[in-house]
Parts: structure tokens; C-alpha cells; sequence
């Protein structure tokens, strides 16, 4: 039998005997709990010895301990968390998309139960250890981590905690978590108007696309001017449709007014105090239309029905730059009611359905806000919730 | 009551140098065209003007009257039949005496405000109109006398008067409800019965607005501008029945006394709404209680074809240049006419006679060079080879064609160095994406130095033609002037026109952005009056407004004024201004409602205090006529108007979905890690590597059960093959995975029994499947399972080959492996 014919003789067998096998009961014991509880959060199997211990945690009532058990697993952090956090990191949502800034810093933040507020706002990065021997962190390009990636490292321990501005050159007002990543940048700071970065900020960490927060109520007074108010001659359009995205969107912004990403440089810049010319892209499309001096940016959606979104009272809802938006986006209820939804997704692999995965949910968001925001809990109990029964 | 005149830069002057002109290069020469300092020559169109033997004219005005006015009311206009010498007083168009002819135009002539001239105001009105449109007769009347005025006045300006509106209270007002249901009983079932042959979009005829379309909510929509709730007499329903005599069924007076009492009936099912009595609010106007502000300083000294758009109806769109002969458009297909001027084009096109056009052949051929002047709203950036302003024959034929190709201008123009299509074309960077679906300002222009340039919004854009420029000789004088598609028709361009003029010089950067910043459209100043809320005299919010387009009004340069000159003011508060419209506030696109200003009069510039530079676009509801608008304020002077914004509801909890599954597939890079965990071969041995990045994409991505599919199975198999066959292969990992297993036996001998064959099975087993665990198959299935692979796979007769035990331990392995018991979580 020559190697093809053996290929053959095997995958047919793999095939088959799946069929076979795909029909396994799922009745659930702590034993079975634990199974599921590692796999989900792990996304491997346990050992023998692991599953034992599990197993014993969860017979003793102690769910949250054996998942903590799970999650110290390399691969909760190698696999999981990567593939969890990766789709964030471009338009398409690719879960393929190589490991970068973004990512290693998602990671390392729930390693680390960093608050996840600070994801939006904080100066942090995670890079590799430097004992690694990988190549330094680069504003222009994504080699580290990609090393990273391709040599397997396990992240859990490979990652080390920095700040943005210690490796870049953005100022530390300038830092705003997730957003002024490398990755991040390239993603959505390249080329446009800078908008992409608001929707996909929003689409991400409050699960909202802008089709959830539009509201044709809000005053138009700060769309820029390329927003044409007669698309094809139809001023309808705008003042049914458009008019609701971007009077939201809009004045939000305005916070990336000095950034951008430079596609032949493969760099984030930052012109502190001068606005990118992006924003006057097609300005003559409605010259009466506003027109960017600054960052300074405001929360229309504090008002209309997007006040049900839970915003902070005790932050002003207005302020300059990409920090103090991002604050104001990861204070609200929205915020934690994501992630609580996301981290439920991805452990109990459905959207919450009913009332009881609806409290469920909730009752996960009220542990991330009272209890310093920290991801790792949320997961915990996602998974100590859906272990099966 | 005192006026304020405000000193506006003159708007047509050149039409009348223009004019002027005409007569003046009769009798010159054009010098040779191209260079970069081209000396402008006049137009070169001469009116056919009578004979004039009389005396002299005595001054330099005279003669200003009698180029602009006298010779075009001979040639043109025809009025000399009747006010010409011994005929009707006035006899302005004498042909014995130009001073006496002078002296009679004197009181009918405004120069000032050549519009409210009594020349342009009585033709415009139906008198003796030379063509079919009193509007179009209106305006190169006007042409005419602005050429008189612009001798006269020429680089000085022109004062336009902002009067100061009637006082009105914002009225009650009957409003359209969004529910059809109340039309569908009163008015539509008569413009089903009496209009359907021509105003739906099935008939033969088709004539837009389709307001008897059978499809209540589009005949609906059609017939809301046309229907006048706070008086149904005033309705163009009633009106083009009863006056205008249109396709009456029966008797016209009685067919408008139906028509209008079921507009009655209509409105009577209304309830007026009512201003909200709370609101601080202004006076009220409609658009057309404002002050004319149409129009700029345009550059037209060499416009030979211009387009306004401005009839608003019927099926020509008329040349008013002024520069004979007319090269009138006749629309044709799928078109409707847009308020504030213009035209759309969905499928059809505005099309010259073939005898008209040769206007541009004879007077471009004089200077060799030309401009293509466009306000154009594409309707899509979809559309390709789209034709937007062509002077061809068809697809391949062309003298000159602005078009469209997605996001591009394109410009092609038949010379010397080009084919006779024009190719190769030139047009607007690609990656810029300049051509926007939006009302833009495009200028197409040729010389026979620079070639073919392209501006767009007072910029150029492309400047770059590669071919250079090149002589026009070889133009054709055949070809047909052609708006919005090919004359063949298969170019269509859809999208909205709301100017178009052909210059028989370049336009220089200098007048193309001079002719950007006069816009374009109808515009009127608006004055809210305000006095009564504040210690001001004759104080007013002034708006520019304009309609937009056929379904919503421009509000833009908000300004405070006092029509009082001696008026003072300071420290007066204005915040948070809302338009309202037919006795309410509108909801949606309130720009201002922001706005926080202090009104102070030592802040006065040319038309007041500006309040702001945002503009803004509200939806049009009874059309221009009707819609009725006001200003409210939060805050203004002492008045105060405290608003809360409500607080949302909660929504309700989401209704519970389908039960789903609660188990689901590993996915990609779970299984990858999956099988390096099992089996103990690290994820970067170069085999296995090689394989991941090879089906990494070709395995599940979504932990969905209902998203695997048999093509997923396939990848993972692959996968299990290569992890099985890294483990087996490495006599280390297989001695660890495998204790007592001996894989250089033969095959015979180490599965002929099933000892034997549990050293392979059971830690298979033990790693893929676990043990103790009951949501897993059961062992003795897989077990049974593979002993029946083991025993086909060494059933290999006279004996099995070399190596077949290991073929076999990487085929129970990689069955296990890629199976379910590992896929499943």
C-alpha cells in the first residue's frame, strides 16, 4: 500500500467512523460537567489527572474553582482567547487574521484582570518577554507577534505588560487601549474618514452596529460635510437614513480627528492639534455641512433612546481625544453588557435565548461591574452555567 | 416702513457684455486661439436685427438699449408688430427714432433689479410670450435688459431690497396623514378614472408625477405637491382644470369644481394642527414671501448654450444664452422636473435638433476651444459610460462627451490627436473617487495647447491628457447636442440636471470657481420677524432657503438683522432655534436647535449677525406654495421655552427564540491544539504545520453543529491522518502512546490476536474518547468500530506488506482521531 493508498484507507475510516460516533449520549455528571467545562474554556481536552480534579471541584459545589482549574490551561490563552479576540481586529471579522498588538493585549489584560475598562482608554500593550529572543515591538510592522504565532509560544507566559507610549511615539494623552494599536490602526484609521473606527469600536466592545443606535431625532449640526444631504438628488434618504447614523456617529468621531494610519509607512501618526486633512474629504459635497477644528468630541446618544444604553453620570459625556471616548464608551452599561454577551457566546456557543440565559447574562454583568471588570470571571461563570446537565 | 438696501455683487453683468459683445465681433476677427494669455473675445453670434436708418443714438445708454434690448425685441421677440413706429404706446420698439424708442423703454426698464422690470414682469405674465413658455420669454427679456443695465452699471452693483414681510401668525394647517386611506375615498379614484392615460408610469404616454398610478402610496406621494388642504381652489389639481384647460374630461370649470370638491372632501377629514402654544415663536412665511436671491456673479461672457431648467414643466428645456439660435432640449422617456430648477432624467434624455446644435459647430470651430459647464447630481455611482452632456452621434461618433464611469468624470472631445470617438478619453483619478452622487459643479475643458481638463467643485482634478490638444477640424456638423444619454441611446445617465452651458472659450480657474461659489437654483432670502419678542425694531432672523430638491428646502446663512439702520443692540441671548413648518415643529434635521449665540449689533456684517455656518435640509410637505415655516427658540431675549427631553422607554424583553443546541464542534485551531494534545506530537512539527496551514481554512470556523459540513470532515480527517502518522512514525512518541506495541512486526502478527490489537485500541481510546465519561461513545462501540477497520485493513491474503502494521496503527488512530469523540464539545 503506497502512502496515497494509506491516506485513503485512513481518512475513509475517520469519515466513517464518525458517523458512527457522532450519536454519543450527553447525559452529565460532575464528570461530564468537567469535561465540557474544559473544552469549552480551553478548547482542548483535560488530562486524566486535570479531569479528576475538576471533577472533585464541581462534586463539592465549587463550579467557579474548576473552571478557574481550566483556565490554566496555555491553550484557554493560546487558542481561546485568541481566536475570541482576532475578529475584533479587522473589518471582515476574520477569526484567520495573524496574532497582533490587539489581540496580545486582550489577552494579556484578562491574564492579568486588568480591568477591562482600560481596554478602551488605558496606555498598555502587551508584547513578548525579551528573553525570548523575538523581534522588538515595531510601529510599522507586526513581525513580533506574527514570531509569536508561527513558533507556538505559549502566550500565558510569553506576554509582558508595557505601555503604548513607552514603545511608540504616541504621547500618553494619546493612547486609547485597543484602539491606538497597531492593528487596530490598520484596520480602521487607514485611508476613509476615520469612521471606521467609531462603528467598529461599537460594533465590537457595546455589540451594537450603528443600524442599533441610530437616531433620526438627534441634531445634525456636527455631519461633517461629505455627508451629502441630497444622495442622487433624493434629500429623503438623508433625512430618513443617513441623517440617524451619522448625527450619532458623527460628533463621536471627531475624537480620531488627529489620527491616522499611513499605508506606505505602516505607522499610526498623530498630529496633536492639527486636524487629518481625511476630515475634509469631499467637503464640497455639503459646503454648509460641518467642518472638524479639533477633537473635540460629544455623546449625542446620552439623549434620545440611546440614553437606555446606561451611560456614566458621572463622566461629562463630552471631552477631546480618543482616551476620554473611550472612557465614556467602557462606563456604560452597554459596555459590560457586552462583554457578559460575548463571553456567553463563545462558552456556551449560543446567544442567550431565553429568561434564564437572559439573567444569566445579567447576573455576569453585574459580577464584571462590581467586581473590577475582570474578563476571567466572566468566562468562569459562563462556563459554570452552561456545563450541561 | 424703512428698507435696508444691501448692496449684492451683480449677478448678470456679463450677460450683458455678453450681449454687448454679440454685435461688437461681428465685425472682428478672432485672434489665433491657445497660449496662456488667450485675450477673451466676444461671442459671435449676431441677433438678426432690423435695419436701423434713424438717427444716431444720442448717448452711450442709448446705444447700450438699443444692442441689448431694441435689436433682440425686432429680431426675436417680435414686438415691433405692435409697439414699433405709429403702432401701440408704448412704441418702444420704433424703428424711426432709437431715442424715441429709448425714451419710451425708460419707465418700463428697472436697471436696478432688471427682473422687476415692467418689459420682463408683462411678458413673463402671458403677454404676447415669442415662445411656448412665458417663463423662458421672461428671462431673455431679462437677459436683455440686464445687458442694458450692465453698460450702465458696469463694475459697479446691485441693491436688492429686503423688504420686510407682511406680519403673519404661524397658522393652523392641515397636514397629509402618512395613512393614504382618506385620498384613496376622495381624490384618487377621479385621477384613476380621468388621468390614467398619460400620468402613470404603464401608459404609453407616461407622464410624470404619476399621481394616477393604480399603487395608492406612489400615486399618493405624486399628487401631495399638487393638492393644496388649506385651500383646495389653490390646488394644481383645480388650477390646471380650470385654468390652464388640461385634458379636461368634460367641461373644464365643472371638471376643476369636482376635482376640487374632492379635494374639499379630502381636507375636510383633517384635522388642522395646531402651534403648540408653549413655543416661543417668530413670524411666519413661505418661500415665496422671500426676497429673490438667485443667481451670482456668474461668468457668461462666452456662454453660446445655457440651461436653467426654470419652466419647471412641459417637454423643452430651453436655451436662454440669449445667443441665437436657441438650441432648445426637447425631454423625452422617463424625466421629471425639479422645484428651485432642474431636471431629472431616470431613463430618457434632452435632445437638440441636429440644425440647432451646429450653433456649437460653427461658434467653437471660430475658437477652437470650449467649456462644458455642468451642476449635475448622479443619481448612482454604479452607472458606466454613462453620457452626461454629449455633442455626438452615437457610441462611436462624437464630436464632445462629459460622462460617467462610476466614481469618474470622463470627457472625451474628437480632435487631431484622438480618434473620432474622442478616445482616448481622460478622467478623473480613479482612486479620488471625485465623482460623489451629490450635487457637484463639473467643468469639461479643451484647448489646443493644454488639451482636455477637468474640474470639479471649482478644483481640478485632471489636468493630465496624455495625448495633448490637438486641432477640432474634423468635428462633425451633423451631430446632435444630447443631455443624460447617447443620441442612439445607450448611454444612459441618470441623475438630476440643474444647470448646464457650453462656453465657446476655457473657463480659467479663476471664473470656474467664480461660477462654483454663485451656485446654482432658485434661493430666497426669508425674515422671520422677531420683534415682538424682543426690544428690537424690525428685527429678523434672516435664512437663505432654497428647495433643494423635489423633496426637501436648504435653510442656510442664519442671520439676525434689523431693517431699522438705527437700531442698537447687545446682549440678547438666542439658543436652541428650530424651523417649524404648517403649525408645528419638525422633528427630524434640526441643525440649530444647538445653536447658542449672543445677539449683539456691533457684530453686524453684510447681511446682519451670522448665527452660524451650518445649513440645513428639512422635508418638503405641501410643496413650495403651501409649506408654511417658522423659527421657535429656546431661549431668546427673556423669553424662555425650558425643554426636557423625554425619557425613553425600556423596551420590552425580547421574546424567547428556538431552542438550540447546547453542543456544538470544535473549531480550527481548537483542533489542531486538540490533536497535539492527544496525541503528543507538538503543533510545529513540520508535517503536522504544514497540514494545519494547508486545511486551517478548510475546517470549522464557527462552533456551530448546524454549520458543519461534509467538506469540514474532510479537512479534520487530513489533519488526524498527519498528527497519527507524525505520532507512529516517531518510535519515541509511539514507544510513550503505545506501551508494548511492537510496530516492526509484521501485520499479521501484532494484530492476529486481540491482545494484539488492544495494545493499538485501548490507548486510542484512552486519549480521544477519555474514560468514565458518559456524554462520550462508548467503548465498546469504538472499540468494536475499530477491530472491524483493523480486520479489513489486514486482510490482505497471501500476507500483508512491509510496514502494513504501522499503516494500520496510523488508520485506527486517525479514525479515532478525526471522529466525533474528539470533533464534539
Amino acid at each position: 500500500m503506497n502512502t496515497i493508498q494509506r491516506c485513503k484507507s485512513a481518512l475513509l475510516a475517520a469519515i466513517g467512523l464518525t458517523a458512527v460516533l457522532a450519536s454519543a449520549s450527553a447525559e452529565a455528571g460532575p464528570r461530564e460537567q468537567a469535561k465540557r467545562m474544559h473544552d469549552r474554556l480551553a478548547g482542548v481536552p483535560p488530562t486524566e489527572a486535570v479531569l479528576d480534579a475538576m471533577e472533585a471541584e464541581i462534586a463539592n459545589g465549587n463550579r467557579t474553582g474548576a473552571a478557574e482549574i481550566a483556565m490554566q490551561n496555555d491553550e484557554f490563552y493560546n487558542v481561546t482567547l485568541k481566536n475570541f479576540v482576532t475578529p475584533w481586529t479587522n473589518r471582515d471579522g476574520d477569526v484567520f487574521a495573524p496574532l497582533n498588538d490587539y489581540t496580545a493585549t486582550v489577552i494579556g489584560m484578562i491574564r492579568d484582570d486588568v480591568p477591562f475598562t482600560e481596554v478602551l482608554s488605558g496606555d498598555i500593550l502587551y508584547v513578548a518577554d525579551s528573553s525570548l529572543g523575538l523581534p522588538a515591538y515595531s510601529m510599522t510592522d507586526n513581525r513580533l507577534y506574527e514570531e509569536l504565532e508561527s513558533r507556538a509560544i505559549n502566550l500565558q507566559s510569553a506576554l509582558v505588560r508595557t505601555t503604548q507610549s513607552a514603545v511608540t511615539d504616541l504621547p500618553p494623552n494619546a493612547t486609547a487601549g485597543v484602539m491606538t494599536t497597531r492593528a487596530a490602526a490598520e484596520a480602521f484609521f487607514i485611508a476613509g474618514t476615520n469612521r471606521a473606527m467609531f462603528r467598529w469600536t461599537l460594533l465590537n466592545h457595546l455589540c451594537d452596529d450603528l443600524e442599533q443606535v441610530k437616531d433620526v431625532t438627534r441634531p445634525p449640526d456636527r455631519i461633517r460635510q461629505d455627508v451629502t444631504r441630497s444622495p442622487g438628488g433624493d434629500s429623503r434618504l438623508f433625512l430618513n437614513n443617513c441623517i440617524g447614523c451619522h448625527s450619532v456617529m458623527d460628533p463621536m468621531t471627531q475624537a480620531f480627528a488627529y489620527y491616522n494610519f499611513n499605508g506606505e509607512t505602516g505607522r499610526i501618526e498623530y498630529t496633536e492639534g492639527q486636524v487629518h486633512p481625511k476630515y475634509f474629504n469631499n467637503d464640497a459635497n455639503f459646503p454648509f455641512g460641518y467642518r472638524t477644528p479639533d477633537d473635540s468630541w460629544e455623546n449625542r446618544m446620552r439623549q434620545g433612546r440611546n440614553a437606555l444604553l446606561g451611560w456614566d453620570d458621572t463622566l461629562p459625556g463630552t471631552g477631546t481625544g480618543a482616551k476620554s471616548m473611550g472612557q465614556e464608551l467602557a462606563a456604560s452599561a452597554e459596555f459590560a453588557q457586552c462583554q457578559a454577551r460575548k463571553v456567553f457566546r463563545n462558552v456556551c456557543l449560543r446567544e442567550p435565548v431565553d429568561a434564564s440565559d437572559r439573567a444569566q447574562v445579567n447576573s455576569m454583568v453585574t459580577s464584571l461591574t462590581t467586581g473590577g471588570y475582570r474578563l476571567k470571571q466572566s468566562f468562569a461563570e459562563a462556563a459554570s452555567y452552561c456545563i450541561g446537565d | 416702513m424703512k428698507q435696508q438696501s444691501l448692496n449684492i455683487a451683480a449677478q448678470t453683468l456679463s450677460r450683458a457684455r455678453n450681449l454687448v459683445a454679440l454685435v461688437a465681433t461681428a465685425v472682428l476677427v478672432s485672434a489665433c486661439s491657445g497660449g496662456a494669455e488667450t485675450t477673451i473675445n466676444p461671442v459671435t453670434s449676431v441677433p438678426d436685427a432690423t435695419n436701423y436708418n434713424g438717427p444716431a443714438p444720442a448717448t452711450a445708454d442709448v446705444q447700450a438699449y438699443k444692442l441689448n434690448v431694441w435689436d433682440n425685441i425686432q429680431a426675436e421677440a417680435g414686438c415691433g408688430d405692435c409697439h414699433g413706429t405709429n403702432g401701440q404706446v408704448p412704441t418702444f420698439a420704433r424703428t424711426d427714432d432709437i431715442n424715441l424708442a429709448y425714451e419710451d423703454s425708460n419707465p418700463l426698464a428697472n436697471l436696478a433689479t432688471p427682473g422687476d422690470s415692467r418689459l420682463v414682469t408683462k411678458v413673463g405674465g402671458g403677454h404676447n410670450c415669442w415662445l411656448s413658455n412665458d417663463a423662458v420669454c421672461a428671462d431673455l427679456m431679462e437677459t436683455w435688459v440686464t445687458g442694458w443695465a450692465g453698460e450702465l452699471v458696469a463694475g459697479g452693483g446691485r441693491t436688492i431690497d429686503l423688504a420686510p414681510p407682511v406680519p403673519r401668525e404661524p397658522g393652523s394647517s392641515r397636514n397629509f396623514p402618512v395613512d393614504p386611506t382618506l385620498f384613496a375615498t376622495t381624490v384618487h379614484p377621479i385621477l384613476t378614472q380621468y388621468c390614467a392615460g398619460c400620468h402613470t408610469s404603464s401608459s404609453a404616454n407616461a407622464q410624470s408625477p404619476y399621481f394616477a398610478e393604480a399603487d395608492l402610496g406612489t400615486a399618493y406621494d405624486a399628487a401631495k405637491p399638487k393638492i393644496a388642504l388649506d385651500d383646495p381652489s389653490n390646488s394644481r389639481l383645480v388650477l390646471r382644470l380650470g385654468s390652464e384647460f388640461h385634458n379636461c374630461w368634460g367641461d373644464c370649470q365643472s371638471d376643476a369644481a369636482a376635482m376640487q370638491a374632492a379635494i374639499q372632501d379630502m381636507a375636510n377629514g383633517i384635522s388642522p394642527t395646531q402651534v403648540d402654544p408653549t413655543l416661543t415663536i417668530s413670524r411666519a412665511l413661505t418661500i415665496f414671501d422671500g426676497v429673490a436671491a438667485s443667481g451670482g456673479n456668474r461668468y457668461e461672457a462666452n456662454a453660446i448654450a445655457t440651461y436653467e431648467f426654470k419652466s419647471g414643466q412641459g417637454t423643452t428645456a430651453f436655451d436662454t444664452s440669449g445667443v441665437s439660435p436657441a438650441m432648445d432640449l426637447t425631454l423625452s422617456g422617463d424625466y421629471d422636473w425639479v422645484g428651485g430648477f432642474g431636471v431629472t432624467i431616470r431613463e430618457g434624455r434632452a435632445q437638440a435638433r441636429t440644425a440647432d446644435s451646429r450653433k456649437l459647430f460653427d461658434m467653437i470651430q471660430q475658437t477652437g476651444e470650449y467649456s462644458i459647464e455642468a451642476w449635475v447630481v448622479p443619481a448612482n455611482v454604479v452607472q458606466e459610460e454613462s453620457r452626461i452632456v454629449s455633442y455626438s452621434a452615437g457610441a462611436t461618433s462624437r464630436n464632445f462627451t462629459l460622462g460617467q464611469t462610476l466614481y469618474d468624470y470622463t470627457f472625451q472631445n474628437r480632435s487631431s490627436v484622438t480618434d473620432a470617438n474622442g478616445m482616448p478619453m481622460i478622467r478623473t483619478p480613479m482612486a479620488d473617487e471625485v465623482l460623489q452622487s451629490t450635487l457637484q459643479h463639473v467643468v469639461a475643458n479643451f484647448d489646443p495647447v493644454n488639451g482636455r481638463s477637468l474640474y470639479v467643485n471649482g478644483v481640478l482634478v485632471q489636468g493630465n491628457d496624455d495625448v495633448g490638444g490637438g486641432n477640432i477640424s474634423e468635428w462633425d456638423d451633423t451631430y446632435a447636442f444630447v443631455l443624460g444619454n447617447e443620441v442612439s441611446g445607450d448611454g444612459q445617465f441618470a441623475g438630476t440636471f440643474r444647470f448646464v452651458s457650453v462656453h465657446n472659450r476655457v473657463l480659467t480657474e479663476a471664473q470656474i470657481l467664480q461660477n462654483f461659489d454663485a451656485g446654482v437654483g432658485e434661493k430666497f432670502y426669508l425674515l422671520f420677524g422677531v420683534s415682538h419678542l424682543i426690544d428690537v425694531p424690525e428685527a429678523y432672523v434672516l435664512f437663505e432657503v432654497a428647495q433643494f430638491d423635489n423633496f426637501g428646502y436648504l435653510f442656510s446663512e442664519p442671520h439676525f438683522i434689523s431693517l431699522d439702520q438705527n437700531a442698537e443692540w447687545t446682549g440678547i441671548p438666542l439658543q436652541g432655534m428650530r424651523v417649524g413648518i404648517n403649525g408645528r415643529e419638525i422633528e427630524i434635521g434640526q441643525t440649530y436647535r444647538t445653536l447658542d449665540v449672543m445677539l449683539d449689533s456691533t457684530q453686524l456684517q453684510e447681511l446682519g449677525q451670522p448665527l452660524t455656518e451650518l445649513g440645513a435640509v428639512f422635508a418638503a410637505e405641501q410643496g413650495p406654495e403651501a409649506d408654511e415655516f417658522f423659527l421657535s427658540f429656546d431661549v431668546l431675549g427673556d423669553n424662555a421655552n425650558v425643554r426636557l427631553d423625554p425619557v425613553p422607554l425600556a423596551p420590552p424583553p425580547p421574546v424567547d427564540g428556538d431552542p438550540v443546541a447546547d453542543i456544538g464542534v470544535r473549531t480550527f485551531e481548537e483542533i489542531d491544539a486538540t490533536m497535539s494534545s492527544v496525541t503528543g506530537v507538538p503543533r510545529t512539527q513540520p508535517d503536522v504545520r504544514a497540514t494545519y496551514e494547508l486545511v486551517r481554512q478548510q475546517m470549522p470556523n464557527s462552533d456551530s453543529l448546524q454549520g458543519f459540513l461534509s467538506s469540514h470532515q474532510v479537512g479534520i480527517s487530513q489533519l488526524a491522518v498527519e498528527y497519527c502518522n507524525a505520532l507512529v512514525s516517531d518510535t519515541t512518541l509511539r514507544a510513550n502512546f503505545f506501551p508494548g506495541m511492537n510496530f516492526n512486526a509484521s501485520a499479521n502478527a501484532a494484530y492476529g490476536t486481540q491482545a494484539g490489537r488492544d495494545l493499538l485500541i485501548n490507548p486510542i481510546i484512552d486519549a480521544v474518547v477519555g474514560t468514565g465519561l458518559a456524554s462520550q461513545p462508548a467503548r465498546a462501540t469504538v472499540e468494536g468500530e475499530l477491530n472491524d477497520l483493523i480486520g479489513r485493513l489486514t486482510s490482505c491474503g497471501g500476507g500483508c506488506e512491509a510496514g502494513r502494521t504501522e499503516t494500520v496503527g496510523i488508520a485506527a488512530c486517525s479514525a479515532a482521531l478525526g471522529s466525533a469523540a474528539m470533533l464534539v464539545q
